[in-house]
């Protein structure tokens, strides 16, 4: 049974608690207002070496791989997509959490696209992306998706199309490789950077994947190319039409007017295609449609 | 074994209970829920590895913590609040009462491994709904914490038995880093190729507990089968090892002057 004294104490605490707290926090802002002033800015990495840091772990390093690389997923989140925002520290985040992880699968394949991605949508570094996947092939043989990544990194952003082609290659003699890596190797070596071959890797990588990310990349860069081949068959059309009429088409209803179409065509979005005085079909400005950046014509076909 | 150091063990594992030593499972528990809840939203594609790796690096922490600081203190309360000069006077053997501290410590960290166990498989539940034949490897990888804990505790009622806990702690961190470090130290031997250097370094490696040995938390996250070879060497290399201790601390501690 407490008496009168403790009681007085218990409601004491019970309010004095709380309030001493709320001080604290609104004391903590006016010390984080006074000090941000002279923080500098810029981030800093006080330990850049991944194997000094798993050295310092204790045994303790996937966990320690599992936070840098919630750190670099953290990074670029905040900077991706911000007109002039740097990736200093991506790079070596990455690095530091496939040293200390080197089977930390997740970390080759998202931080390859993280690095890879042209700014402000990533770092624009294919160069430290293909390196980063050769890691981990070297790392993780068994994993025939890294071939697959480094063939798409070759291929996609580095228009180098004769090592796309080794790195799918590579990717099949794994025995759970699907056929497909095969086909595609043979597809970039006959091939390499034609519309049909873009699309057949683009589908494969958006029915491969299980992440909603990369299938929802897959399915714009899928969407754009379509909205490609669409224009470039409208543009055979408007110059069908030129010959016939002796100018270019003002809109896609020309075309049909003329006897070329039997229906408005639509981008991938639902909305019309537009005609340049040039006579060249764009996709309408209040799109969602983006057209990928074109590759280089394609090699000569080998033997 | 002695009937003795039955009693002895239950006793040291209620006096754990009592001590509020369990409670840390309230910590491990809010540490899970949180991983749980949070990783998905700020990591992508590792919510289950973090669990993984969170709650197992958990377990071998808090209970290293526990091993050791609860350890150095094992002989060294007894003979602090005289309770050992009562029990010494009972038909009970100096080494009996050491294996019966001991036992009953490992007993207190394998039910509190046991607890962290469920809300570890609790957690996994929670974020896969569902589990996958390749967890066994976790429960492989929590075996070989196990005898890690029963490494270090034996380590610690080593020194406890002629030291102070602050000492005994210190000396027990200082043998565990050590053994964490064991590679490199050969590494560091090998390297120099100075037979004098590399004479010391391959007796500090074959002298101290290579607790290398029993880190799989990594393979278990990864779901990587650990091989059978691994959990019978690493039985038999913690066995030895325990034993050695705990006849030295007898030796040392048969010999003490209680007066």
């Amino acid at each position: 049974m407490s008496n009168p004294s403790q009681t007085r104490a218990l409601w004491v605490a019970v309010a004095g608690v709380p309030l001493l707290f709320a001080a604290i926090a609104a004391l903590q802002v006016k010390i984080d207002a006074g000090t941000r002033a002279y923080t500098p800015e810029s981030e800093e990495l006080l330990l850049r070496s991944g194997t000094a840091l798993k050295k310092m772990s204790l045994g303790y390093d996937s966990l320690l791989a599992d936070i840098y690389w919630t750190r670099a997923v953290q990074y670029y989140g905040n900077r991706a997509g911000i007109d002039g925002a740097k990736f200093d520290l991506l790079w070596p985040l990455l690095d530091i959490a496939t040293t200390l992880d080197p089977k930390l699968i997740i970390a080759y394949r998202f931080g390859a696209i993280f690095l890879s991605e042209p700014p402000p949508a990533g770092a624009g570094r294919p160069d430290l992306a293909i390196e980063l996947v050769k890691r981990g092939i070297a790392e993780n043989p068994e994993q025939w998706h890294l071939n697959a990544d480094l063939g798409f990194l070759y291929y996609w952003r580095m228009k180098d199309y004769p090592n796309a082609a080794a790195a799918y290659l590579d990717g099949s003699k794994n025995p759970k490789a699907p056929v497909w890596l095969k086909l595609m190797a043979a597809r970039i070596t006959e091939k390499g950077g034609s519309l049909e071959t873009s699309r057949m890797i683009w589908s494969q990588i958006y029915e491969t994947s299980q992440d909603k990310i990369v299938r929802e990349k897959a399915m714009e860069t899928l969407r754009g190319l379509r909205a490609q081949e669409d224009e470039a068959q409208l543009d055979q059309l408007a110059q069908e039409y030129q010959n016939r009429f002796g100018h270019f088409p003002a809109s896609a209803s020309d075309l049909r007017t003329g006897g070329l179409l039997r229906e408005i065509p639509e981008d991938p979005a639902g909305n019309p295609y537009v005609f340049g005085k040039d006579g060249k079909s764009r996709l309408d400005p209040r799109s969602p449609i983006v057209i990928p950046p074109p590759l280089s014509p394609p090699p000569e076909a080998t033997n | 074994m002695s009937a003795t150091v039955g009693p002895v063990a239950i006793n040291t594992f209620r006096e754990a209970v009592r001590d509020r030593v369990l409670y840390n499972l309230v910590l491990f528990a809010l540490l899970m829920i949180g991983a749980a809840i949070l990783v998905g939203e700020i990591s992508i594609g590792i919510e289950r590895l973090v669990i993984i790796n969170l709650g197992l690096t958990a377990i071998s922490v808090f209970g290293l913590v526990m091993a050791i600081f609860i350890g150095v203190g094992l002989v060294y309360k007894e003979i602090e609040k005289r309770t050992l000069y009562s029990l010494l006077a009972k038909p009970i053997r100096r080494w009996e009462f050491l294996v019966g501290k001991y036992a009953g410590l490992l007993l207190t960290l394998a039910v509190n491994t046991a607890f962290m166990t469920l809300g570890l498989a609790a957690a996994l539940f929670y974020v896969g709904w569902r589990f996958e034949r390749s967890d066994t490897s976790i429960l492989v990888a929590i075996y070989f914490i196990l005898l890690e804990f029963a490494l270090v505790t034996a380590l610690a009622l080593f020194f406890s038995c002629f030291t102070t806990p602050m000492l005994s702690t210190l000396y027990t961190l200082g043998i565990y880093i050590t053994g964490v470090f064991a590679d490199d130290i050969r590494a560091v031997g090998d390297f120099t190729r100075n037979p004098a250097v590399l004479g010391v370094t391959r007796a500090i490696y074959y002298v101290v507990p290579n607790f290398h040995n029993f880190n799989a938390i990594s393979m278990a996250a990864h779901g990587n089968a650990i091989p059978f070879t691994l959990f019978w060497q690493n039985t038999l290399y913690a066995a030895l090892y325990v034993a050695v201790l705990l006849l030295a601390a007898s030796a040392v501690f048969s010999r003490r002057n209680l007066k």
